[in-house]
């Protein structure tokens, strides 16, 4: 260990960019065994360890980068998926600049380690050496309804048959994983990982229902009989609106809708709609992961030119830095400081440009309050609008219905253990914390899942 | 001891001291010898105290044959005819009555008291502290009653005097100093220059005596007790006996089985019992050995049972003579310990040395057939003409008169005479068992997997932290893993966390009084030995006594407990009564209390009805339904049990225990009873790591030696910073103090423990219990892929232990410093106050009956600034630019930064980058005049908070060329730091030091810094006494250097009850206001000032928070050379990464200082002044948590100033026959070209001799001093201790005479030439520790010289004709010749430098340590340049010295070229340099 004078942080390998764009499958390579251990190997083993403080899941960092150094991928496999749900869906999608490897003593001078890479390693490299992951079946009578299969739904279901309760989960489309299928671009998340997870689940006991929407095709009172207890991990899709005049004009789109149409056509399904952009020039409006994930997406469904407005800077950004390199690289043009005003329309009501205006930030400092600099409007030309402004909450009718209590973002409101002000029914996820990284939905999924095991079994 | 009360803390003590004995060898007796011992005695009062009245001293005196002439005289003056047959007792009667006690006892006895008489005394001779406490001294006259009396007369004097002291024990003042027809004790509480005056009868020329032993005492504290005077009945001792708890409950076992040939089993029970209460280690040593002689012990097999020389590990040693000790052991166990011990029965007289030679014991036989020892040479002015031999006594080595024959008695001929006494091999072959025999190592068992392994995990608290930090690396590397940075989380008591019983107990260790020993450099005096089987009567020799079985570690494999059970298992063929074994499971479920009551009852009652001699307590049956009792309260508990039950004699305890994981846990159990321990769960463990990494047999069988073998390693290590060298000695001594445990646990399960903060009870260690057996069985269902707990005892982890310095703690200290914003302070502050119950001081709230005063009315911060220190920390462990950041911050705010010993450049020292405090620690790394005396402050370091007791190592890719330079090393070569000063191995050892220090720079202060435990309130009046100015107490909380894991959790306690302890200690014995306390320990914001005042601490030093103002990120990696932010470094590339600054660190002392006006004008007190010791400013918090503890010792407060009111603690000495020479030389300095010569006569009473000229020099030119001979200076006749300490070029010393221990310690140049008349290898020369530390400077000596010459030598030259043990230890550089035989143990940690050993008899090579050296011979064509460098070494040595050695080598060059071996470390890179040393 602690080798970090002689061996630099070195990424995966990337695919060359040009091949990259042309489809969506991943674009980085993984570690083999031998970069994974010398990277591994270069970890401090802190008497702080700040990456897992920094880790929202708390996972046993140090611990695992010592096994991966040492060899001992079985034991860094069992520790790795202890605390964490789907640590190889979590080594390609947490932003790790910010947390682990942003924390890491060595990311200021020595360069981090590279974390989300091992972790993802670590359980690739299990799955394909074989490890499993004990599930012991169901040895209780208990069961769980779980509603939404995204993160926190799955992470709530693998703690929850880890312990040998029952789940069943309804989810409202026709495959699994909510936000991790279609919100998470497949160049990120390949869906087979996804997949591959909700295999895994069904073989240790899940009961998945698909096209299952509770409130429609399931009666909530049903379940409630039905169940011992009912988890909400219905997340928050609800995209945030400009506010601005002609947002609602054709080819204007928002995020999730963009990105769920690129990727029910990766996916085949019969109803799609897709939103043609080849050779069109797209704007993103947005500065966090979605809206990199949506400027990426345009330039592999052929965008003829792709541009990101962003009202601060690259450094107030609030996704990982990784990402936007990776637009950068990909093509992708950047326009900071930069918020729209109006969108223009032709007579057929599509969108024809923007109006864009030039901020600038109070006291310098990156994330400090906005003002627009008054006159600097400038109309520029589009093809298709992609606002990006990130998530809120529509509440389902059961949720009122129930008088479920709601925060005035219409967030659930839940106690410590998760549970949600109509008794036996518990809520985790971005319906509770409003739009969130992934890893705080598995977070909430494992604590609710340990919260109920303790009020089932006792 | 469990409820000591404060006060017998605070009034207990520690002594050392001068000794000797002078006797005609003939056994005539004389006035003369009687005026000569008073004489010597006298000649030592340095080595003794001086009580505050500056006349009571500690107490001196003399054992004299019995003066017939002069007593018979007396009665006879009285009318009272004395027979032939008499005895007299000396007696300090406190009341009238007891002498009627006295006589009907003494008639019970069949002894006739005929006479009493009173002592005529002087008492103008005394103090007032000494005269306030004046026994009436009588002495009683007493005769046998009938002829059976006659026979038996000295056994019924015994047993008179036994019956008396019991009748009269309740009377603390009543003592009879003798009681004797062959010898006589005076002795009091007087200086021995006023002993003469005191005791008139010494005056009497009618007083003659044939020998005399004589004492002079050096006691920690101040409180007169006249009976605590030596010599005791049969002996006096220089020393301390560490092993004395396990000794003195050992010899309450062993009295089970006496059988006497001199007295019935009934007159045996009257004597009982042996050892007095309330006595010193020496008197209860004393009590063992009288018993014993009086018995009819041989008188030489009794010493050397007691204290033997070291036999287990000692390669070459005689076997008929190991036979002996082996047989011996299995009745006795050394009272282990610096121990120099003169001892008499009145027929033979004999001293002897502990096994280590710790302490100095030099001898002169005359032609007029007087042998005379000492612990100094010069104390008798003998002519050297009369001097027949000179010489001193080396490691575990006895001499002896034989009075009857007037014939002296050296090692060699007790050895001879005792090993062929008894056919103890014979003996040894036929009874005892030794267990390797059996095992056949090929084959050994790695049957080590066990059932439900994690569920045990679980229950006994294997995390996989302790997997992966503490047990896999034992594993991997044979020893314990090494952490850094100290420990901050809280003591087990106050954690949320389970911790096991054992994590409750902290390690005892030796500071001051006692030296701990180098387990590693020094382990031939080490061993585990340990053994099974009944104690016999210990007062026979028989083969009988001999039926053990032995091993050689109580940590057993499964072979060697399977075939220790096969002996004592019936249905097994080689089945031994006296080994029958029972088990019992400790397993319970609920009633934890009652539940170990009846388990105890149980053993016992199989012990006496069914015979089991070999108990083994078995926790493996952990069930749903059961839960395992702590083994370390089984054991404990047990002991005390069995040995109410006057059963403990008969068994051993073996544990089968889940509860072991590292060597503390192992310390525990043994050292609260336990014979030997099965860890099954460790093995278990270790054999599913192996396993589950597809090792085969052959790995298993390595790691469970590996970590056999790195707990064995940890033993010696726990062992030794205690200094006791063997398990046997360590066994039943509970070395622990128990924090937060109750003093009804702690008195019920823990004798010998200390019990401090008395807290948890049973009830609370069972609800822990629960909960922990809850985790471990429960089937809840938490399915875990990794089952086990991740632990954070070590690190930080979320939600698991309390670490005070968490991420959110060194983020905000780093925000606050770096922005120097009031808020973040404010920020961190909140954070650290806020931390609720996890440190002794959160249990402490503020309150004041004065109201609030305006801040601006409180002083300014520039006041407290002048207290605050940053803790040592040395140029080597940290970076230069960390070094140097936080020396300008501190001298920039009027603080005090601590260079920490490894030298600073004599650069710095003249800028604002030179630390005011320079420390002295064990290696003397860069201790030389110039930089001692460019210190405000001189800094002993006696122990370190991170690991008291132990030494330390700079590996040597951390010692760059700077780092060498400074430390006057090589670079690349590793440094060791030894765990004892070798010139510290008792309080009067500290006090020479801190005169030397004391000379060389007359305007520092000197300070002493301890390590918190029990007990260190005694130590620190010790220290007051030894002339120090200021105490440090550090907290276990503190230290940043690298450290054993086990040592960093389990060594040294929180700063709170030390510094609580040494305030009051000092207080009590009205030493408080001759000394300033300074506390560090973790101390983060004001509020922690604040309560350090409170608790009596003047002064505040920052270590580990210092560093993390610098950057430091609490890696804990600093051992590894790799602070990646250039902290703890010598990297370059780490060291770029460097972002400490001086305004970083001032930024936060303002805050820290504003923070303590604040809170000060908040209680309504303007200063620091007006708190400190103001305990009542502190009330306990009043919380159901903080209701569970006993906070009162801490908040305990006696009488007495609270602050130090001296400009500076005077030495007794003033030293004014150096302050002569000075001024006699001061134009030679000024003015380097008016050379001068000064001649003088010296004595033993002049120490330190050329310190205050060097420091003079040093002054004004610094380490360079003057040119060669500026001052050349002539002495004749025996020079005091420390001759030529820190000797500075441009000095010549000559002495025609001898010198005594520490000669050239710490020289940095200059010449020190000694040649007596009595010359050459024969003739002792020079004391112990010659040239400790040295940095340079010649030292030629015409004769041998004692242990541990040229110990850790940098850069002298120097040529002797023969040494001690343990020469050139630790050297790292210089150039040592000798000419003659060396002791065992040359070269033993020698990392640099040269030796060329003469060895004529080619016996040499077993008498080196070959670890890291290595010998080879010159005499061939390549090491002509070496061989040239030798012989131009030789000329020298002649020309200054004559040495005749010298000359027939030198005339017979060719020749005797073959002879010498050159002896040099195997890793030395650098190319040998002819010229090192020159």
């Amino acid at each position: 260990m602690q080798s970090f004078l002689k061996n630099d942080r070195v990424e995966p390998k990337k695919k060359n960019v040009l091949q990259r764009i042309k489809n969506f499958e991943e674009i980085y390579e993984g570690f083999d065994e031998h970069s994974a251990r010398a990277q591994a190997d270069r970890c401090v083993q802190c008497g702080i360890p700040y990456c897992h403080n920094g880790c929202p899941l708390d996972n046993y960092i140090p611990q695992w980068l010592k096994l991966v150094s040492g060899k001992d991928f079985k034991l860094a496999f069992k520790m790795s998926n202890e605390s964490s749900p789907f640590p190889e869906i979590m080594g390609r999608v947490c932003p790790q600049d910010k947390l682990c490897e942003g924390a890491c003593t060595l990311n200021s001078a020595f360069g981090a380690i590279t974390i989300g890479s091992i972790e993802t390693f670590i359980t690739e490299e299990g799955f394909k050496n074989g490890f499993n992951l004990g599930f012991q079946g169901i040895r209780t009578d208990k069961k769980v309804a779980v509603v939404g299969s995204g993160p926190a739904g799955l992470s709530v279901a693998t703690f929850l048959l880890r312990a040998g309760i029952g789940v069943d989960m309804y989810e409202k489309e026709a495959f699994a994983g909510g936000l991790l299928t279609w919100g998470i671009p497949g160049f990120k998340l390949n869906k087979e990982t996804v997949f591959k997870r909700v295999e895994i689940l069904k073989n240790a006991g899940l009961e998945l229902y698909l096209n299952s929407e509770v409130g429609k095709e399931i009666d909530f009172g049903e379940l409630r009989k039905k169940y011992d207890a009912i988890f909400l991990g219905i997340g928050a899709r609800r995209s945030n609106r400009a506010n601005i005049v002609g947002e609602d004009s054709k080819n204007v789109y928002q995020a999730m809708d963009f990105l769920g149409a690129a990727q029910k056509k990766e996916l085949k399904l019969d109803r799609i709609e897709p939103i043609d952009v080849q050779d069109k020039i797209v704007a993103v409006i947005g500065g966090g992961d979605t809206a990199m994930d949506c400027v990426r997406t345009a330039v592999r469904e052929g965008a003829k030119k792709v541009i990101c407005y962003y009202r601060r800077d690259a450094d107030g950004m609030p996704g990982s830095k990784k990402e936007y390199k990776n637009a950068i690289e990909e093509g992708v043009e950047f326009s900071f400081f930069t918020a729209p005003k109006e969108i223009l329309t032709d007579s057929n009501g599509r969108a024809r440009s923007v109006v864009m205006q030039k901020t600038k930030l109070e006291n310098q400092n990156s994330r400090g309050k906005i003002v627009i600099v008054e006159g600097s409007e400038e109309e520029i030309k589009i093809d298709i609008v992609v606002f990006a402004l990130g998530f809120g909450m529509d509440l389902p009718a059961f949720v009122t219905a129930e008088k479920i209590k709601t925060d005035e973002w219409n967030q659930i409101v839940v106690d410590k253990n998760y549970e949600t002000t109509l008794g036996g029914v518990y809520a985790g996820g971005d319906c509770f914390r409003g739009a969130n990284l992934v890893v705080n939905a598995a977070l909430d999924g494992r604590e609710a899942a340990k919260a109920i095991a303790m009020k089932l079994l006792g | 001891m469990a409820l000591m009360t404060n006060m017998e803390l605070l009034t207990g003590y520690r002594d050392n001291c001068g000794f000797g004995a002078l006797a005609n060898i003939k056994n005539i007796p004389s006035h003369n010898i009687v005026e000569d011992a008073i004489k010597s005695l006298e000649r030592m009062m340095h080595r003794g105290a001086i009580a505050a009245d500056g006349k009571s001293g500690d107490g001196s005196g003399l054992l004299f044959s019995l003066p017939v002439e002069f007593l018979k005289n007396e009665a006879k003056e009285a009318n009272v005819d004395l027979p032939e047959l008499f005895a007299v007792a000396m007696v300090f009667f406190s009341k009238e009555e007891q002498v009627e006690v006295f006589k009907s006892l003494c008639e019970q006895n069949d002894l006739n008291v005929v006479f009493v008489r009173k002592v005529p005394l002087d008492t103008k001779a005394l103090g007032s502290l000494a005269l306030g406490k004046l026994p009436d001294i009588k002495q009683v006259y007493v005769v046998p009653n009938s002829l059976i009396a006659t026979k038996k007369f000295d056994a019924m004097l015994y047993l008179a005097r036994k019956e008396i002291e019991k009748a009269l024990s309740a009377d603390d003042e009543f003592y009879i100093t003798s009681f004797s027809s062959k010898v006589i004790v005076y002795k009091g509480l007087v200086m021995p220059t006023h002993i003469k005056e005191f005791y008139k009868d010494l005056n009497s020329k009618k007083f003659k005596a044939s020998f005399a032993l004589f004492h002079q005492r050096f006691s920690t504290n101040t409180l007169p007790k006249w009976r605590l005077a030596q010599p005791f009945r049969t002996l006096a001792h220089n020393g301390e006996i560490n092993s004395i708890s396990a000794n003195r409950y050992n010899a309450i076992a062993k009295c089970e089985s006496l059988l006497s040939e001199v007295y019935t089993q009934e007159e045996l029970r009257r004597i009982m019992p042996l050892l007095q209460a309330n006595n010193s280690d020496s008197a209860s040593l004393d009590n063992m050995l009288e018993f014993l002689l009086i018995n009819g012990f041989d008188f030489f097999k009794a010493v050397r049972a007691l204290i033997p020389a070291p036999w287990q590990n000692a390669p070459h040693l005689d076997a008929k003579l190991r036979a002996f000790y082996e047989y011996t052991s299995a009745c006795f166990e050394a009272w282990d310990g610096p121990a120099a011990v003169t001892v008499t029965n009145g027929r033979y007289i004999g001293c002897i040395l502990d096994r280590n030679g710790l302490r100095p014991s030099k001898y002169i036989i005359t032609k007029d057939d007087r042998i005379l020892i000492a612990s100094e040479y010069g104390v008798l002015d003998i002519d050297e003409s009369q001097i027949i031999e000179r010489g001193r006594l080396q490691s575990g080595q006895m001499i002896g008169v034989d009075l009857k024959f007037g014939k002296v008695l050296k090692n060699d001929d007790i050895n001879e005479y005792i090993k062929s006494s008894k056919p103890y091999s014979e003996w040894l072959t036929k009874h005892m068992v030794h267990i390797q025999e059996f095992v056949d190592s090929a084959k050994e068992s790695v049957d080590y997997a066990i059932q439900n392994l994690v569920q045990k995990q679980l229950y006994f608290n294997y995390t996989y932290e302790l997997i992966d930090m503490v047990i896999r690396p034992s594993i991997e590397d044979g020893k314990e893993n090494t952490g850094s940075m100290g420990d901050d989380t809280p003591v087990a008591a106050f954690s949320k966390e389970f911790r096991p019983i054992c994590d409750f107990f902290k390690q005892k260790f030796a500071q001051v009084t006692n030296p701990p020993i180098d387990p590693l450099r020094e382990k031939i005096v080490m061993s585990l030995n340990t053994g099974f089987g009944e104690t016999h009567n210990i007062l026979t020799e028989t083969g009988e006594n001999a039926k053990r079985i032995k091993t050689h570690s109580p940590i057993l494999t499964k072979d060697k407990l399977e075939i220790l059970l096969s002996f004592g298992d019936s249905k097994s063929a080689q089945y031994e009564a006296c080994y029958k074994n029972g088990f019992f499971s400790t397993g319970f479920s609920s009633e934890l209390e009652s539940s170990l009551e009846e388990l105890c009852v149980k053993v016992v009652q199989t012990v006496k009805k069914d015979g089991v001699r070999i108990i083994i307590l078995d926790d493996r049956n952990l069930a749903t339904d059961e839960k395992a009792m702590p083994m370390a309260m089984v054991v404990g508990r047990l002991n005390k049990v069995l040995l109410e039950n006057g059963v403990r004699h008969l068994v051993s305890t073996l544990c089968i225990t889940g509860e072991v994981y590292d060597s503390h846990s192992s310390a525990v159990l043994l050292g609260f009873g336990a014979q030997a321990i099965f860890p099954y769960l460790l093995y278990a463990t270790t054999y599913d790591i192996v396993e589950s990494k597809g090792g085969d047999e052959h790995d298993i069988r390595a790691a469970i030696k590996n970590v056999q073998h790195s707990i064995d390693l940890g033993l010696q290590k726990i062992l030794s910073k205690m200094g006791i060298a063997t398990i046997a000695s360590y066994r039943n001594s509970g070395l622990f103090d128990a924090i937060g445990l109750s003093g009804n646990i702690v008195d019920k399960c823990f004798v010998g423990a200390h019990a401090m903060v008395s807290g948890l009870d049973f009830a609370d260690i069972e609800a822990k219990l629960n909960i922990q057996h809850k985790k471990a069985v429960s089937k809840d269902g938490s399915n875990k892929i990794f089952p086990l707990e991740i632990g954070g005892f070590y690190k930080y982890s979320y939600e698991k232990e309390f670490h005070d310095y968490s991420p959110a703690v060194v983020y905000a200290m780093q925000k606050m410093v770096e922005t120097n914003n009031k808020e973040d302070y404010e920020h961190f502050k909140n954070l650290v106050n806020g931390r609720d119950g996890k440190m002794i001081r959160d249990f402490l709230t503020l309150k004041s009956s004065q109201k609030p005063i305006a801040i601006e009315q409180v002083e300014p911060k520039e006041k407290i600034f002048k207290r605050f220190a940053t803790a040592a920390m040395s140029l080597g462990s940290i970076s230069p630019e960390a070094h140097e950041a936080l020396a300008k911050a501190m001298n920039t705010i009027g603080g005090m930064s601590n260079s920490g010993e490894g030298g600073e450049s004599p650069e710095r020292l003249k800028t604002d980058c030179n630390s005011k405090i320079k420390q002295v620690a064990s290696g003397r790394f860069g201790v030389t005049p110039g930089y001692l005396r460019s210190a405000v402050e001189i800094q002993i370091k006696l122990a370190q908070g991170a690991k008291p007791g132990e030494g330390g190592q700079l590996p040597g890719h951390k010692v760059t060329p700077l780092i060498a330079k400074l430390r006057f090393t090589v670079p690349g070569v590793t440094l060791i730091s030894p765990p004892p000063h070798h010139d510290i191995y008792s309080i009067e050892d500290l006090a020479q030091l801190i005169f030397d220090l004391k000379q060389v720079n007359p305007t520092a202060k000197i300070s002493v810094k301890l390590v918190s435990t029990a007990g260190v309130g005694t130590i620190a009046a010790g220290v007051a006494k030894a002339y120090a100015d200021k105490i440090i107490i550090s907290g276990s909380e503190g230290g940043t250097g690298a450290a054993p894991l086990t040592s960093i959790k389990f060594a040294g306690n929180p700063w709170e009850l030390g510094l609580s302890e040494a305030h009051n200690a000092l207080k009590v014995n009205h030493l408080r206001d001759f000394v300033s306390l300074e506390t560090d320990g973790g101390l983060k914001t004001g509020l922690d000032v604040v309560k350090a005042a409170i608790l009596g601490a003047e002064s505040y030093a920052f270590g580990t928070g210092a560093l993390v103002l610098l950057g430091c990120k609490i890696l804990r990696v600093c051992h590894l050379n790799k602070c990646t932010e250039g902290i703890a470094t010598q990297e370059e590339a780490l060291r770029d990464n460097f972002h400490g600054t001086a305004e970083k660190v001032i930024n936060y002392m303002t805050f820290i200082a504003e923070d303590i006006r604040e809170i000060l004008a908040s209680l309504g007190y303007k200063s620091l002044d007006e708190i400190i010791g103001k305990t009542e400013l502190l009330a306990t918090l009043d919380n159901e948590f903080a209701k569970k503890f006993d906070f009162s010792s801490v908040l305990f407060s006696v009488d007495g100033p609270n602050k130090c009111a001296k400009p500076s603690n005077e030495p007794f000495d003033k030293n004014e026959f150096e302050k002569e020479i000075v001024e006699e030389a001061i134009g030679a300095i000024r003015n380097p070209a008016n050379k001068i010569v000064i001649e003088r006569d010296i004595t033993n009473l002049n120490r330190s001799f050329g310190a205050r000229l060097s420091g003079e020099i040093a002054k004004i030119y610094g380490d360079d001093g003057l040119a060669e001979d500026t001052i050349k200076i002539k002495l004749r006749g025996i020079a005091g201790q420390s001759l030529g300490v820190f000797l500075i070029n441009g000095i010549s010393i000559y002495l025609s005479g001898y010198a005594n221990d520490y000669v050239c310690k710490g020289m940095h140049g200059g010449k020190v030439v000694i040649s007596p008349k009595l010359k050459g290898e024969e003739f002792a020369a020079a004391g112990n520790t010659c040239l400790y530390g040295a940095t340079g400077g010649e030292l030629f000596i015409n004769g041998s010289v004692g242990e541990r010459f040229a110990v850790r030598n940098s850069g002298a030259l120097s040529v002797v004709e023969g040494t001690g043990d343990h020469a050139c230890e630790y050297m790292t550089r210089g150039t040592v010749v000798i000419l003659g035989k060396t002791g065992i143990n040359f070269g033993a940690g020698m990392t640099g430098g040269i030796a060329f050993v003469y060895d004529k008899d080619k016996e040499f090579i077993d008498r080196l340590n070959g670890e890291l050296v290595l010998a080879k011979r010159i005499d061939t064509d390549e090491s002509d340049e070496v061989m040239q460098h030798l012989k131009k070494i030789l000329k020298k040595h002649y020309t200054e010295t004559k040495s005749d050695k010298a000359l027939s080598i030198l005339n017979n060059f060719r020749e005797e070229i073959r002879y010498f071996w050159l002896v040099m470390p195997k890793a030395m890179k650098a190319p040998l340099n002819p010229r090192e040393g020159n």
